[in-house]
């Protein structure tokens, strides 16, 4: 009798594990009875303040508000994130996500700096058939060759960011442009965005010098002795560092007086937190594309609010994502009453999305591309700057439609 | 052209500084100091911690600090080491810069923090042929004075002799009744605050952040190995030389992989050319 | 003047010395044999104290027991060692004075009995010859003003001019009272310093006599 009563359990088990069981909880179809978040990043390196332990408060908040929202009616009771550093390497970012979806029973894979460690996590996503919701990365491959069912692509990527400053910065009269560039994938990929943009809008990129990645002596001034000097001479000088090398970046094109030269600056990837370990004054008057900004209005300073109240710090564009990501994750699971990968896949693609990050936001079914609108912000002074962390103008909304490429026939869903 | 080469010795200044730090404690002590670069990167930090306006404070306080602590260092914890194997050091010193490491990022966060370019330093100097920022200019005085300084001291002094004869040969220098222990701690100190001042340095035109030192204290072993283990001229003249050929590199060649593995294609050469580096010396059997 | 009694030591794994013992007198030559690989390096070494070594060395009845190298240096112990102990970073001149106790011969003795030494004083030490580096490294012992040389196969690889002046510097300090405990290979150059001989094989030292068979024999003269 026992061993029946023992049969008959592992026979339940199996049927659980295999997902098409009964489900003995009250509260909805959910795998392990709970929806696990992972949020996988690089916790201590150069990317770690732009997104990092951060991205972790921000689905945090997601979480709370989604309980809020719906209180006894949660499909979702059980809600937990799990963090892991990927510490920005392809490898370490493999093995992460698998453990991710595998042991911790990971539903959905939230952030992701670093392209190429960004893409492996895509391989991973479509072979454990989990979702995965990339924030961080900026590579065009996520939606291009490397697409895939799971992977949805969803604050920014380079062409976002060459199309809105490229073009502006160009139109605005600077036709010449000499680009330097981290030499990885990132790099590569922002250069080459930045100068289809750039000759699209009646420029000319007049020489583009790939810089050594990572950069161990965190010094550039070879290609700022080489910009006032380079023939023809360049009205702007495109970077496309990102983090700590930015910062060196810039420090040094202030030591070298390029402004003052004639040459320009334009960022191709800035984030808030970047501004912030500058000061202001070292980027005044510099142009970029942000996906979001913080102080633009009303709600989302209600939403930078709480955030500065959980971590002391305002969000960068990339903490707003991974909390709209959550958040439109929970609303999908309560939409459909379950956590099924395919179900949810389903039922995003192609829908209309509106939160506190995305405005006029859209996921689109031919390659998960979530379009919305983006800004051009142009870095203030510090005489300008009125309050903490305020440290941008935003000069113009870039319309979802126009911030971002047309769907690629590279991508095969 | 010009420029670039002038460039390549502002860079050059800052290896140097490390390597010569490194090169006087490995010489002395045979310890491998993996925790260089985590100085470099404390000096930077005490550079900030002093503020802006305090440069020409902090150029004296961080290093003698450092300096002060590497001491102490030495006397507590790396003096235990200096029977065992080599791994031992490798892990204490290696250990050493990740706790380094995590105190700084856990006051200071992991973003870069800003320094300004100190007060009178902010202009540019005209060489006629081109013009160059003056603080650059200021690094590079400063790294050849501290160079010249250290040729001096060892090379016409009583105290250069001693530290010479225990760099080269510490237990020769022994039997011939140097006290080679007595020297151990003071040098230990006196290399760790070069590191220190070429992280103070380094604030007002790097990117101020915790992992500032561990990139480049990389690059300075490669330099170190090239100018010869122990060999103090050796460290230094290889890093001017590695400092010029990068600069070079990143202007004139289309690819930033040759720049980037330059220094260890430069490395491998020298090692297979002659092991013991460009000005080492075979390190004579027991 | 130095006394070693029951010294043993050992290599790695193995063991060189077991129960060593030999004592050498003010004034005394004592000349140590063996075949290469013996431990007559080691055996200096560890009178040096650069070798752990278990036994009882003694200097002018000091007991060496527990001190380091340059302790013994300055009670009065003079390294001579085999590969002549030139420094590439230092001068002939910086290689005189680098020992801080400069009780022996005047700097002007040394030059007048090493004129070479003098010509070349700017030099780099390894930048000497073969010969000369030997003649400094018997220099800076004399000039250390030390009672017992340790001498390594001092004429190892020398011309017989050379190994004669050799000869001639060791009876000179021989004069001065001073010990000299000599390793050393060569035989006939042995017989025209040493006053005594020891045999040192399997870890033991037994004194012996140049006239005696086994001695030559053992190693193959």
């Amino acid at each position: 009798m026992r061993k029946i009563a023992l049969l008959c359990g592992v026979a339940l088990v199996a049927a659980g594990c295999g997902g098409g069981g009964p489900s003995t909880s009250g509260g909805g179809k959910l795998s392990d009875d709970k929806v696990v978040f992972g949020v996988l990043n690089d916790q201590s390196g150069v990317y770690a303040q732009l997104s990092g332990k951060n991205s972790i408060k921000a689905v945090e908040l997601a979480i709370a508000d989604y309980k809020a929202k719906y209180g006894d009616k949660a499909v979702a009771k059980n809600i937990v994130v799990e963090a892991a550093d990927h510490q920005n390497k392809p490898d370490v970012a493999n093995a992460k996500a698998a453990e991710l979806y595998d042991r911790k029973a990971v539903d959905a894979i939230l952030d992701v700096p670093t392209s190429s460690a960004a893409l492996k996590v895509a391989d991973v996503a479509k072979e454990k058939k989990k979702l995965y919701f990339n924030i961080t990365a900026a590579t065009m491959d996520l939606t291009g060759k490397s697409c895939n069912k799971y992977t949805f692509h969803y604050a920014y990527d380079t062409y976002m960011l060459a199309n809105g400053t490229g073009k502006t910065v160009t139109d605005q009269g600077a036709k010449s442009w000499y680009l330097v560039y981290p030499d990885y994938l990132f790099g590569q990929d922002m250069t080459a965005s930045f100068e289809a943009a750039v000759t699209k809008a009646g420029g000319k990129v007049v020489a583009k010098d790939p810089a050594p990645f990572p950069n161990a002596s965190g010094d550039f001034s070879t290609y700022l002795l080489k910009a006032p000097n380079l023939n023809p001479k360049p009205d702007v000088l495109g970077t496309m560092q990102a983090g700590a090398e930015l910062v060196a970046l810039v420090k040094q094109y202030n030591e070298f007086k390029l402004r003052e030269k004639g040459v320009g600056l334009a960022v191709g990837l800035m984030f808030l937190t970047d501004i912030h370990s500058l000061t202001p004054d070292a980027l005044a008057g510099t142009t970029y594309t942000d996906a979001w900004y913080w102080n633009y209005d009303l709600r989302n300073r209600e939403f930078a609010d709480r955030f500065f109240q959980a971590t002391g710090t305002r969000p960068t564009f990339a903490h707003a994502a991974n909390y709209s990501a959550a958040l439109q994750y929970l609303e999908a699971v309560q939409a459909n009453g379950t956590d099924d990968a395919d179900t949810i896949v389903k039922y995003l693609e192609g829908r209309t999305v509106e939160d506190v990050f995305l405005r006029s936001g859209k996921i689109r079914a031919e390659d998960h591309r979530v379009v919305h609108d983006a800004y051009l912000a142009k870095v203030r002074s510090s005489k300008e700057v009125k309050e903490p962390w305020d440290y941008v103008d935003v000069l113009k909304t870039i319309p979802a439609a126009d911030a971002f490429r047309a769907p690629s026939a590279d991508c095969k869903l | 052209m010009l420029q670039h080469v002038f460039n390549g010795l502002v860079g050059g200044s800052f290896l140097a500084l490390v390597a010569l730090g490194l090169a006087v404690i490995f010489g002395m002590l045979r310890v491998v100091n993996f925790a260089h670069g985590a100085i470099y990167m404390l000096g930077a930090f005490g550079a900030l911690a002093l503020t802006g306006e305090a440069f020409w404070a902090a150029l004296v306080v961080v290093p003698v600090g450092l300096g002060l602590l590497g001491m102490v260092l030495e006397r507590t914890v790396v003096n235990r080491l200096a029977r065992l194997d080599p791994l031992y050091n490798f892990l204490l010193t290696f250990g050493l810069t990740l706790v380094l490491q995590d105190l700084v990022k856990w006051r200071y966060g992991v973003q870069s923090s800003p320094y300004p370019t100190p007060a009178g330093l902010g202009g540019s100097v005209d060489f006629g042929l081109f013009d160059f920022p003056a603080y650059r200019v200021f690094v590079l005085v400063v790294a050849a004075i501290v160079c010249f300084g250290v040729w001096f001291l060892l090379s016409r002094t009583r105290l250069g002799l001693i530290v010479r004869a225990c760099t080269e040969r510490p237990e020769l220098s022994a039997a011939l009744g140097v006290n080679v222990g007595r020297w151990v701690t003071p040098v230990f100190g006196f290399g760790v605050a070069l590191a220190g001042l070429a992280g103070v340095l380094a604030a007002p035109m790097r990117a101020v952040h915790p992992l500032m030192g561990a990139d480049l204290i990389i690059v300075v072993f490669a330099v170190v190995v090239i100018g010869g283990l122990g060999s103090i001229f050796g460290s230094v003249a290889a890093a001017f030389a590695i400092g010029v050929l990068q600069a070079l590199s990143e202007a004139y060649l289309d690819s930033a992989l040759v720049s980037q593995i330059l220094v260890y294609v430069v490395m491998a050469a020298v090692l297979l050319w002659r092991p013991s580096g460009l000005f080492g010396r075979e390190e004579s059997p027991a | 003047m130095l006394h070693i009694e029951e010294l043993s030591a050992s290599y790695g794994e193995a063991k060189v010395l077991t129960s060593a013992g030999l004592s050498v007198a003010q004034g005394e030559v004592a000349t140590l044999c063996g075949r290469n690989g013996a431990g007559k390096t080691t055996l200096l070494r560890c009178v040096m104290g650069l070798h752990p070594g278990s036994g009882k060395v003694s200097l002018n009845g000091t007991d060496l027991r527990g001190r380091k190298p340059f302790e013994r240096a300055r009670l009065g112990l003079g390294w001579v060692p085999d590969d002549r102990g030139a420094y590439a970073t230092l001068t002939v001149a910086e290689s005189l004075a680098l020992p801080p106790m400069r009780s022996g011969w005047s700097l002007e003795q040394i030059y007048e009995a090493f004129p070479n030494l003098y010509a070349r004083r700017g030099s780099m030490s390894t930048k000497l010859s073969g010969g000369e580096q030997q003649m400094l490294a018997l220099a800076r012992a004399l000039r250390m003003g030390s009672r017992v040389l340790l001498c390594d196969e001092p004429t190892e690889g020398l011309s017989p001019l050379l190994v004669q002046r050799v000869g001639e510097i060791l009876r000179q300090a021989k004069q001065q009272g001073i010990a000299v405990l000599l390793v050393e290979q060569n035989l006939h150059f042995a017989a025209e310093v040493a006053d005594s001989y020891y045999l040192l094989a399997s870890g033991r030292v037994q004194q012996t006599s140049p006239a005696d068979k086994d001695l030559l024999t053992y190693l193959g003269v």
